[in-house]
């Protein structure tokens, strides 16, 4: 019995493995299993190879491991492909019409177990498609799982479609269940324990958390341009516009995107964006505006390998200087990085509030890898009372009738000021561009230029109120300290457990709440007594530079990875020792 | 009318003096800014949208600075991104009017993608675009409708590329209200503004203006000697067809007045979530998400 398990599907874009790794895990989450689902695909609609990893647990889980306990190849390329990740006694399910593998073909030495994927569904009267559905039933009997887990799963996927579609695929699924099951059955060495399942969880991926989050925080206007790794979110909000009373627009282009979200700020609205670097290139000259006028913005930024085009596909985390230092001029701003579905959720929530309060634009740095993996989060998560902030926005009965008004008051302790929204009695002012005076008419004038200025920088001493320090997880006096941010947290805090494992103390110290910087916080935090390892995604150490230019603390020791591939805690294991 | 939820109906007494700032203009002499400035006060005191009653977006350009000197809800946006600012403001309030002043560089050179888009999605919006040929504030360079041999310090040997036709391409890109006037005709001028804000629809309006400073040719005795009124020819702005034609013609003869109108659904119309009402006015506490969550366990 085991404790933990990875399954892998591969095969061609179009042959429905997306799909199925949701619905694999999702027979297991209902069960009270924990599950991570991932991807990798090149950037084409169809061809190409695609793989989805999904590992199932009896614990909660942060990260994929590099076990191999089931290969399911939908193709003979998903077996070369991935030969050199097999392990001693990984199973690969595979139909022998694609090849006929030999056992003397593998080393460590597998356990091959050839399924007619395609015989089967033929037998069956079913679309070749199907045969995801057959090696569904067939890993559900290797892993000793829940049939009619996996059966409700496929009722409920195929619910719009009607009965006689639920029960057939389901009883292709049963078909690849029982063949297993009369071929296979004395192979129990992949039977996952069992669990006691305590709540319902969800299976979401970061994309569809910052949806909801959004829609929890009251949003109800966004304007996204497609582009990967954010397109998820899209769907959600297209998907659930009209129910929800929010208007999701798809812009001309990122430009018009941010532009759009900044009219409907400005009108009264929480809205939002959402880009990855390149269509975030073209918001820059917004982000400046929004930060000149004062308006309320969150942007959902979705890393992905660059430059410019980049490897659409694939993740990276090298946007994090870019987010802090985009827009002309000095203006202020906030950036967070979650680092999985639920802290996306939570900081989307945050990011609303923050926006409001200080009336500022509002990063959540996301990236392909949290953005398009699901994640399990609990549902009491996402039922918590959630607290709305509007910050010093006017009711519209508060303006003075006398004309005095003053829209950019300098009578600001914060540097924030009373904002009144298009229709308000006695609250007309200018949102502009140019440099101003309190009530927004433009000025060039020595003393109002520093006195606004200074007016709109004061947020930034304002926001010390709301700044997280970075979370210490493990051995308080570790040998070891990883430093990491945004999503290499889930393999940092893996490796860490590994590195226990082998009576090496532990500690790492995470940052989620990425600028303004929190200089105390840290400065107390990283001392210079253990070991101190940086680890992020990208190729010149971003975050490890904010830390010197905020705190003149130097990691000298990182572990950088820029190949578009998520950290595997063994890596970090490896590298360490 | 009731605009941003708060009602009008008491106060009578908008005038165009009620657009004050104190302010002075500060275009040049004889700048057509100055008759499309008198003719939208006018328009909007014909309409009693007050200060506090509307939106403005201005683009950046000359046409932009009018902001300084006009006494309502106004953004001054990036150059060439007023369509899409005041789009969203737009469904954000769709009972607020918005009205966008712009220019020809703003909305057909840097926001030229926008204008197209604007026109085929059909939001409820005016757009007033300035066009005198010429970038006057970056000094005289020419803009995206200067016509062919038009000498300015961009082109000092004449303009070579074809104009763009901010009417043609307005009518074929799906605006359902295209007009153009003349900056020296304030009433004429001022009743097309209130046709075009009164139109339920992407409004058009391409003022004709001269630029006293950057621009010897095109002077209003040129443009008077030339203009033609197309109501004055039993002209019926019901045909795109026909309209592009009348959009097309441009030398002895220069057509002024509405050339395109119709009636279709604009972007509020067709969005679920304002069909129960103004999103500014919705904007609640938490939503609650309960069923929402069951698609995802």
């Amino acid at each position: 019995m085991k404790n933990s398990v990875t399954w892998k599907i591969g095969g061609e874009a179009g042959f429905g493995i997306i799909s199925a790794g949701t619905m694999f895990a999702r027979t297991y989450t209902r069960a009270g299993y924990h599950a991570l689902v991932t991807n990798e695909y090149p950037s084409l609609i169809r061809g190409g190879h695609n793989l989805v990893t999904v590992r199932i647990a009896t614990e909660k889980i942060e990260a994929l491991n590099r076990d191999v306990h089931v290969l399911v190849a939908l193709n003979r390329e998903s077996v070369d492909f991935h030969k050199s990740e097999l392990q001693e006694g990984s199973v690969i399910i595979y139909d022998p019409k694609d090849y006929e593998w030999n056992i003397s073909d593998f080393s460590p030495s597998t356990v091959l177990l050839p399924v007619p994927f395609s015989k089967m569904v033929q037998e069956l009267k079913g679309e070749p498609v199907m045969r995801n559905t057959v090696a569904l039933g067939a890993s559900m009997a290797v892993f000793g799982g829940p049939f009619e887990g996996l059966a409700k799963v496929i009722e409920d996927q195929f619910a719009n479609k009607g009965n006689a579609v639920i029960d057939h695929n389901v009883a292709i699924a049963r078909a690849g269940y029982e063949y297993v099951g009369k071929n296979f059955s004395g192979n129990q060495s992949c039977f996952l324990s069992p669990v006691v399942k305590r709540e319902d969880q969800l299976l979401l991926n970061a994309s569809e958390a910052v949806g909801l989050g959004a829609v929890r925080a009251g949003l109800k206007f966004a304007a996204i341009y497609p582009m990967t790794p954010i397109n998820a979110l899209i769907s959600f909000l297209a998907d659930h516009a009209g129910k929800l009373g929010i208007v999701y627009k798809q812009p001309e282009d990122e430009i018009a995107g941010i532009m759009m979200a900044i009219g409907a700020s400005l009108a009264g609205v929480r809205s939002m964006v959402a880009t990855s670097g390149g269509g975030f290139a073209l918001m820059v000259e917004g982000l400046s505006f929004a930060g000149m006028i004062e308006v309320p913005l969150v942007i959902d930024l979705g890393m992905r390998v660059g430059p410019a085009t980049g490897m659409p596909t694939w993740t990276e985390q090298a946007e994090l200087q870019f987010a802090i230092h985009a827009g002309h001029g000095e203006f202020p701003r906030i950036v967070l990085a979650p680092s999985d579905a639920a802290e996306a959720y939570e900081q989307t929530i945050d990011a609303f509030n923050l926006a409001d309060r200080y009336q500022v634009p509002v990063f959540v740095l996301t990236d392909k890898y949290i953005n398009e993996s699901q994640w399990c989060a609990p549902v009491s998560l996402f039922k918590k009372p959630v607290v709305i902030d509007r910050g010093k926005l006017a009711r519209g009965d508060d303006l003075p009738a006398d004309g005095s008004y003053r829209r950019y008051s300098l009578d600001t302790q914060d540097g924030v000021s009373l904002r009144s929204t298009p229709g308000m009695k006695n609250g007309h002012y200018y949102a502009n561009s140019y440099e101003h005076d309190e009530t927004g008419h433009v000025t060039e004038k020595a003393a109002n230029r520093v006195a606004i200025v200074e007016k709109r920088l004061k947020k930034m001493i304002a926001m010390k109120a709301d700044i997280q320090p970075p979370s210490v997880y493990g051995d308080v006096d570790g040998e070891i300290t990883f430093v990491s941010w945004g999503s290499c947290k889930g393999p940092v805090l893996e490796a860490m457990k590994l590195l226990k494992q082998k009576k090496k103390s532990v500690r790492v110290v995470h940052f989620s709440w990425i600028y303004p910087f929190p200089v105390e916080e840290t400065k107390r935090i990283l001392t210079m007594k253990s070991r101190m390892i940086i680890v992020e995604q990208n190729v010149t150490g971003q975050l490890a530079s904010l830390i010197r230019e905020h705190t003149g603390i130097e990691i000298t020791e990182k572990l950088l990875k820029y190949d578009g591939r998520p950290w595997y805690p063994e890596e970090l294991v490896e590298k360490t020792i | 009318m009731v605009s941003g939820g708060v009602s009008r109906k008491n106060d009578m007494t908008i005038t165009a003096d009620s657009f004050k700032t104190g302010f002075l203009p500060t275009w040049c002499p004889g700048c057509g800014d100055f008759g499309i400035w008198m003719s939208l006060k006018d328009a909007l005191a014909k309409l009693t949208i007050g200060p506090d009653d509307g939106l403005l977006v201005y683009g950046i350009g000359c046409h932009g600075n009018m902001y300084d000197w006009m006494n309502i809800y106004g953004c001054a946006g990036l150059h060439g991104r007023t369509l899409p600012i005041a789009q969203g403001a737009k469904l954000a309030n769709h009972k607020l009017p918005v009205i966008v002043v712009s220019g020809d560089g703003d909305c057909l050179g840097e926001g030229g993608n926008h204008f197209m888009h604007a026109a085929k999605r059909n939001p409820d919006l005016t757009v007033i675009i300035h066009d005198n040929q010429v970038y006057g504030l970056t000094t005289g360079q020419a803009s995206p409708t200067a016509k062919q041999g038009f000498k300015t310090k961009s082109t000092p040997e004449g303009v070579e590329d074809e104009p763009v036709n901010p009417l043609a391409l307005a009518i074929t890109s799906g605006a359902t209200f295209v007009a153009r006037g003349f900056a020296g005709d304030i009433p004429g001028l001022t009743q097309l503004i209130i046709q075009a804000i009164s139109h339920k629809g992407f409004a058009v309006l391409d003022v004709l203006q001269p630029c006293a400073t950057f621009d010897k040719v095109h002077t209003y005795g040129w443009y008077r000697q030339r203009l033609y009124k197309l109501e004055a020819e039993n002209y019926a702005p019901d045909h795109k067809l026909r309209a592009i034609e009348r959009a097309m013609e441009w030398g002895d003869r220069i057509p002024t007045g509405i050339f395109y109108k119709e009636e279709r659904s604009t972007s509020e119309d067709r969005e679920p979530a304002l069909a129960g009402g103004v999103l500014v006015h919705s904007q609640s506490d938490e939503m609650c998400i309960d069923e929402l969550l069951k698609e995802f366990i």
